[in-house]
C-alpha cells in the first residue's frame, strides 16, 4: 500500500511516502502526518475544477465589443 | 588540545517526523550490559559484554497543534519505533554521525506538563532498541 506525504514534517507533502527505515505508520496516519494514495487521489477528484478567471471572461467581453 | 562540542542545531527524528523545532535537549547513551565473570582464582572482578540497553532522552516544547508533538507521540506510547539523532543538520558523515535506534520502545508520555507562565515541555525516553551509526551522505 502506498501513502502520500501530508505534513512536511515527514518530507514533501504531495509526494509519495518512501520511507528508508522502519516506521510505525500507524502512528503516522493517525497523528495526520501522511494518508493512504486511494483517500488522495479521491480528495483530487472531488475537488471542483477552478472557475474560467474573470479577467478572461472581461477580456473575451471587451473583444467582442470591440469587433 | 581540548575541543569543545556547541550543539545548537541537532537534528531528531522520531518515527521519522522531524522534531528539531520541538527539541531542545537529547541525550542517546549507549549501553552495553557487564556481565561479572569473575571466577575463583582471580584477584579482581571481571566483567564481559552482555545485552545492549540504550536509550534516548530528548526534552520537547509540548504542542497539541496538527503535525506537532502531540501527534507525533501518541500513537507510539507502548510500541517500538525508530529514532535517531544527528549533531548537526547537514549530510552524514564521519564529523557528523547519524545515530540511530532501530526499535527503541515509549514507555510512557506525559501528556501534560504546565506550569503558569512557562512554556510546557516534556522530558520522554526511548528505551532499548538496536544501535547504529550511519557515517555514508544520503
Amino acid at each position: 500500500m502506498k501513502y502520500v506525504i501530508v505534513s512536511p514534517r515527514v518530507g514533501t507533502p504531495g509526494e509519495i511516502y518512501n520511507p528508508d527505515i522502519v516506521v510505525n505508520l500507524g502512528a503516522l496516519i493517525s497523528g495526520g502526518f501522511i494518508k493512504p494514495l486511494e483517500e488522495h487521489v479521491e480528495e483530487v477528484a472531488e475537488e471542483p475544477a477552478p472557475a474560467a478567471p474573470k479577467s478572461a471572461k472581461t477580456k473575451s467581453n471587451k473583444a467582442s465589443t470591440e469587433e | 588540545m581540548a575541543t569543545t562540542t556547541y550543539l545548537s542545531n541537532p537534528v531528531v527524528t522520531v518515527n521519522s517526523v522531524d522534531l528539531t523545532d520541538q527539541c531542545s535537549a537529547a541525550t542517546l547513551t549507549r549501553t552495553v550490559e557487564a556481565l561479572e565473570s569473575t571466577a575463583f582464582g582471580g584477584t579482581a572482578r571481571v566483567y564481559t559484554g552482555g545485552l545492549e540497553n540504550n536509550e534516548l532522552t530528548v526534552t520537547l516544547y509540548m504542542s497539541y497543534a496538527a503535525s506537532e508533538t502531540y501527534a507525533t507521540l501518541a500513537a507510539l506510547v507502548g510500541t517500538q519505533t525508530n529514532v535517531q539523532v544527528q549533531p548537526t543538520s547537514g549530510n552524514e558523515s564521519a564529523t557528523n554521525p547519524k545515530f540511530i535506534l532501530t526499535g527503541a520502545y515509549l514507555e510512557t508520555l506525559p501528556v501534560l506538563n504546565a506550569s503558569l507562565g512557562e512554556l510546557s515541555t516534556i522530558d520522554i525516553t526511548f528505551r532499548g532498541g538496536v544501535y547504529s551509526v550511519d557515517v555514508t551522505p544520503a
